[in-house]
């Protein structure tokens, strides 16, 4: 399988010269399998380049199919979506996974982003087949040739990782979602970190085991990790409340996990290339002070091509 | 008056290597008025620069105060409003006059952008600033900071966007971008708003070729730019929100291409590209 980064930022697209090397484009990657199967994993504003780059394929004259993978409908995760040339073309076939809401529908999630007060295009004149698919916490599905399962993250409002094993090979999508320490986050908006040194109540502890538990499932063995790494330490002493973590989550995860990459994803909109280039020598003095030697790690940027297992 | 740009660019940033000079961020212009109030007009991902400029003054400390003239709802023109760092810090006050029928409407464009399933802050309330809602009505002349501000709604495809009119110590300023003109060009009401501008910053999306294959997004060329600014007496001309596919060689072209028209057609107006961290008086 091939995995593609069309966009590793968080937050907000960030133009500028500080970006070029990494690139400004909010959280957009690409898996394809070897035998073409199609996945798009995220929305952010990365999905806009991919899109002009599959209306050179089969998705111009509208016969492209692609599953487009949702890990949550913050804007970063799904601004770039009316900016998808192939949305646009009648006969292209996609499918949009997300977790499940009890309140609103997927389909009203993705019109309400293109009312009339906020875009000229309305969701229902594009032209291409898309259709909806609510996932509960914790669903294995299939499609076509590849094995998908799925973990809740811990994230405001809630978030799903993505893990796809296909060609003898298995990647793994971890974003967005805080370390499993301390705080366990749902639906309600939290103002302000809680006090330093204080634990969450013992269930929530129990919940949040639970919830790490289930992403080192999904990570098990995996070629590649995507993790969202937003915060230096400094960053998530200031804001444990935001939701986002550290390498050092990530490289424990993929640690317990026994995975044999790590993409460090989700920059923060505020990190210059070269800020990436210091959090990635950091996060490599931390994995092999930890005994992650074997864990290869790199920062995931724009254009960033991985090939696992058989093509 | 002092005139900044944080974001020149239309519909999405534009991130890249091609980008670079005249930048990649979405539409937020700030006014300096002579009084020292600050005018912010569109909250673009420009806004989030704007923010982190203003973090060491009155604005870090929750002393800021500031007024936001909002053209239209459309992302490129708020998606910078949740990242805007002065709206956290309690105590800053803002007066926010949006193109919206009532302030109930514009209450629900900012906070629909808010959303849980949207923003982790779930409301703008949530913020810590405060902030005050103000709908416009077209052609009713409003003070700001001891300036005159009026504002008129221009065509702007299915939809309609504002443009403003600031008047400061004798000078005047519009701001006129996601302007789509009727064949015929800017009409009477428009040209009113822009009459004897010193500057005029004008929606440049397209070249003329360009604008002539999509002329239903409701956006002009920098040749209906000039002609506007050439028609209403403006002095100088700002060309601005450029779309997303231009490069900076692209955007060089556009502002030749306009300056060499001023020149042979409208002597009398003065043309630049807007780019990000340009400032101009007025």
């Amino acid at each position: 399988m091939n995995v593609r980064f069309w966009g590793v930022r968080g937050s907000l697209p960030v133009p500028g010269a500080k970006t070029q090397r990494y690139g400004g484009n909010t959280s957009c990657v690409e898996v394809q399998s070897a035998s073409g199967t199609r996945f798009i994993i995220d929305a952010g504003t990365g999905i806009r380049k991919l899109g002009k780059e599959l209306m050179r394929t089969e998705f111009q004259s509208g016969h492209g199919t692609a599953h487009i993978l949702i890990s949550h409908t913050h804007w970063d995760h799904i601004q770039g979506m009316p900016f998808f040339g192939p949305l646009y073309e009648q006969g292209n076939k996609l499918f949009v996974y997300a977790r499940q809401r009890d309140d609103v529908h997927l389909r009203a999630v993705f019109a309400s982003q293109t009312e009339a007060h906020y875009f000229p295009v309305p969701f229902d004149d594009t032209r291409a087949d898309v259709s909806f698919r609510g996932l509960s916490d914790f669903e294995d599905f299939e499609i076509d040739d590849v094995k998908l399962s799925t973990a809740r993250l811990n994230h405001p409002y809630i978030a799903t990782a993505y893990s796809l094993c296909v060609d003898g090979a298995k990647v793994a999508y971890v974003a967005d979602t805080a370390p499993f320490s301390d705080i366990l986050f749902g639906e309600e908006f939290i103002a302000t970190p809680p006090p330093a040194g204080q634990k969450p109540p013992p269930a929530d502890q129990e919940k949040l085991r639970a919830m790490r538990s289930a992403v080192v499932r999904l990570c098990e063995g995996a070629d590649l990790v995507i993790y969202d790494t937003m915060f230096t330490a400094g960053d998530y002493r200031l804001m444990p409340h935001f939701g986002h973590s550290r390498p050092r989550d990530a490289i424990d995860v993929c640690q317990d996990a026994g995975a044999r990459k790590l993409a460090l994803f989700h920059h923060a909109p505020e990190r210059s290339d070269a800020d990436v280039d210091a959090m990635l020598d950091d996060a490599r003095v931390v994995a092999s002070k930890t005994g992650a030697r074997k864990l290869e790690i790199v920062a995931a940027f724009e254009g960033l091509d991985v090939t696992l297992g058989q093509g | 008056m002092e005139v900044t740009f944080w974001g020149v660019r239309g519909s999405i940033p534009a991130t890249g290597p091609g980008t670079v000079r005249y930048g990649g961020n979405t539409s937020c212009v700030t006014v300096l008025l002579e009084s020292g109030a600050l005018v912010i007009i569109d909250c673009g991902t420009g806004a989030r620069n704007l923010g982190l400029s203003l973090r060491e003054g009155p604005f870090g400390r929750g002393k800021g105060h500031a007024t936001i003239l909002l053209s239209h709802g459309h992302w490129d023109h708020i998606q910078g409003f949740p990242f805007f760092l002065p709206l956290y810090v309690p105590g800053n006050v803002f007066e926010i006059h949006g193109g919206a029928a009532s302030p109930a409407l514009l209450e629900q464009v900012l906070e629909g952008q808010m959303a849980a399933q949207f923003f982790p802050v779930q409301s703008f309330r949530n913020m810590g600033a405060t902030v005050h809602l103000h709908a416009v009505e077209d052609e009713r002349e409003f003070r700001v900071g001891g300036a005159k501000v009026r504002a008129h709604g221009n065509p702007h495809g299915p939809t309609g966007a504002l443009a403003f009119r600031i008047e400061d110590a004798g000078r005047v300023l519009v701001y006129a971008s996601d302007a789509g003109y009727a064949t015929g060009g800017a009409d009477a009401g428009s040209l009113a708003l822009y009459r004897d501008a010193d500057l005029l910053i004008h929606d440049s999306t397209y070249t003329p070729e360009d604008r002539a294959l999509r002329l239903d997004r409701g956006l002009s060329s920098f040749e209906d730019a000039l002609d506007a600014a050439a028609r209403a007496g403006a002095r100088k001309l700002a060309l601005f929100h450029y779309d997303q596919d231009y490069s900076d060689h692209d955007v060089d072209e556009i502002c030749d291409r306009a300056r060499r028209a001023a020149a042979s057609r409208s002597p009398a107006v003065d043309v630049v590209g807007a780019a990000e961290g340009l400032t101009l008086r007025v």
